[in-house]
């Protein structure tokens, strides 16, 4: 152990060796070392990390892009169904509300209709009864003057039928009528 | 004979944290073939210590940037790799991404290679001293300047090519708004040695930060280790004394994890500030 330390302690080239010494040789040496290493890493490693890492970037960023452009895509997309929707929606609403008002108008129209009909059938028959009345009135009314001439011609024993006898009769029963 | 009179604890500290000609592991020295020092000025081409060390610090950086780069390339597009692989490209994107271009600004991709390379560089170079027989290349000061000597030309060529060169001279001779006729070239010409020291200082704070940082956390660690030579010799406390210092150093160590992590940060976000503060100068 001593003597290890005792060489570590001894070793060089003794007398005034110093850190502090300058050997221009270095300087010689030391670019020749560097300026080697840097053509040598230049040829052989730089090349190769540097074009990996290019690569990587460059896919990472079209891999970004690529995503951005698909989110934008699915966005606009979704977008465009809403609208669809929203348009499909509407119309079918717009459809509905023809198809009522379409209905609507229709049963009004067809009440109408039917109302008419059956207000003029109403009033037909009204009117067929009234002349019928008229008529069955007028019959009556003749009837009635051929009976009472046939009876006061019974009862006078001559017979009534001349016309002068007839409005007698007829003058008669419309102021009967006229007193009822 | 005991340990105190025969360590210098000053001196070893230097000798540990100082270039050297022999790689010790263990028992066995390595003499690295033609290796001479001369202290404290050397300028021969002879390799050291220290250049064993950037060329260690270099491949293991390859190493671990080129098996990656093979285990990603083998991934499936668009997916990201798993493991190990994952891990050294995070780190490489974040050097890239939050050091190099978000503080060069625009056209910042260009420098990323440099930032990277720098901050991988440094930082297996700052790790390295953290192994037991390691040393930092980054703890010398020749080879963090001569980093920031790098660091500073690309600054300023790149920036010379961004500004052309009136807009490269309007840097040194600054233009004041509001300031025209001789007043101006008068301010212009006053300021230039201002702004050139301007461009000198921030390369050599980056070369001195990180050497500063490197060594002095070398110092702390082996001026704790001191403490064993220092007091081992106390009998009856030499066991307390052996893992309190094991703990005073492991805690270090720890730190120095960080440290070693930081400035290697620093260093590329400086540099990149740096020269975005060129290429964006107006």
């Amino acid at each position: 152990m001593t003597t290890m330390l005792l060489m570590l302690a001894a070793s060089g080239e003794g007398g005034d060796a110093s850190p502090f010494a300058v050997n221009f040789g270095l300087f010689f040496w030391t670019w020749l070392v560097f300026l080697a290493l840097m053509f040598l890493l230049q040829k052989f490693a730089f090349p190769a990390i540097l074009k990996a890492t290019e690569d990587r970037e460059q896919t990472i960023a079209r891999q970004l892009d690529e995503a951005a452009k698909a989110n934008a895509e699915a966005k606009a997309l979704l977008e465009e169904n809403r609208k669809l929707l929203a348009a499909a929606r509407g119309q079918a609403q717009a459809l509905v509300a023809e198809a009522k008002t379409a209905v609507e108008k229709e049963r009004s129209t067809a009440i109408d209709k039917t109302r008419h009909e059956q207000e003029e059938l109403l009033e037909r028959a009204r009117r067929e009864i009234a002349a019928e009345r008229e008529k069955a009135l007028t019959d009556l009314r003749r009837e009635a003057v051929d009976l009472s001439l046939a009876v006061a011609g019974k009862l006078i024993g001559q017979k009534l039928d001349g016309a002068s006898d007839r409005s007698l009769v007829e003058g008669y029963l419309a102021s009967l009528e006229r007193v009822q | 004979m005991m340990l105190q009179e025969a360590v210098n604890v000053g001196e070893m500290v230097l000798h540990h944290t100082a270039d050297a000609c022999s790689i010790d592991v263990y028992k066995w020295a390595w003499h690295i073939p033609g290796c001479h020092l001369n202290y404290p000025i050397d300028a021969t081409l002879a390799p050291t210590k220290h250049v064993v060390f950037l060329f260690i610090a270099a491949t293991l950086v390859f190493l671990t940037l080129w098996t990656a780069a093979r285990s990603i390339a083998k991934t499936k597009t668009g997916h990201a790799p798993k493991g190990f692989a994952g891990a050294v490209e995070g780190l490489v994107l974040w050097v890239r991404n939050d050091i190099a271009i978000a503080n060069i600004g625009h056209g910042g991709a260009r420098f990323a290679p440099l930032i990277i390379t720098l901050f991988f560089f440094i930082l297996y170079g700052n790790l390295l001293g953290l192994l037991p027989h390691g040393s930092s290349p980054t703890g010398n000061l020749a080879v963090t300047a001569a980093l920031a000597i790098l660091v500073f030309l690309v600054i300023e060529i790149a920036g010379f090519i961004k500004l052309g060169p009136k807009g490269y001279l309007a840097t040194i001779f600054p233009h004041f708004p509001g300031l025209h006729g001789p007043g101006a070239v008068a301010m212009a010409i006053f300021m230039s040695p201002i702004e050139v020291l301007g461009k000198l200082v921030k390369p050599f704070a980056l070369a001195v930060r990180l050497f500063g940082n490197m060594t002095a956390g070398h110092f702390v660690i082996l001026s704790l280790f001191g403490i064993v030579f220092l007091f081992g010799h106390l009998g009856v406390w030499s066991w307390g004394i052996g893992i309190g210092t094991a703990l005073l150093v492991v805690g270090i160590m720890g730190l120095e994890l960080i440290v070693a992590l930081l400035q290697a940060y620093v260093f590329a976000l400086l540099s990149s500030v740096f020269i975005g503060l060129m290429q964006h100068e107006h």
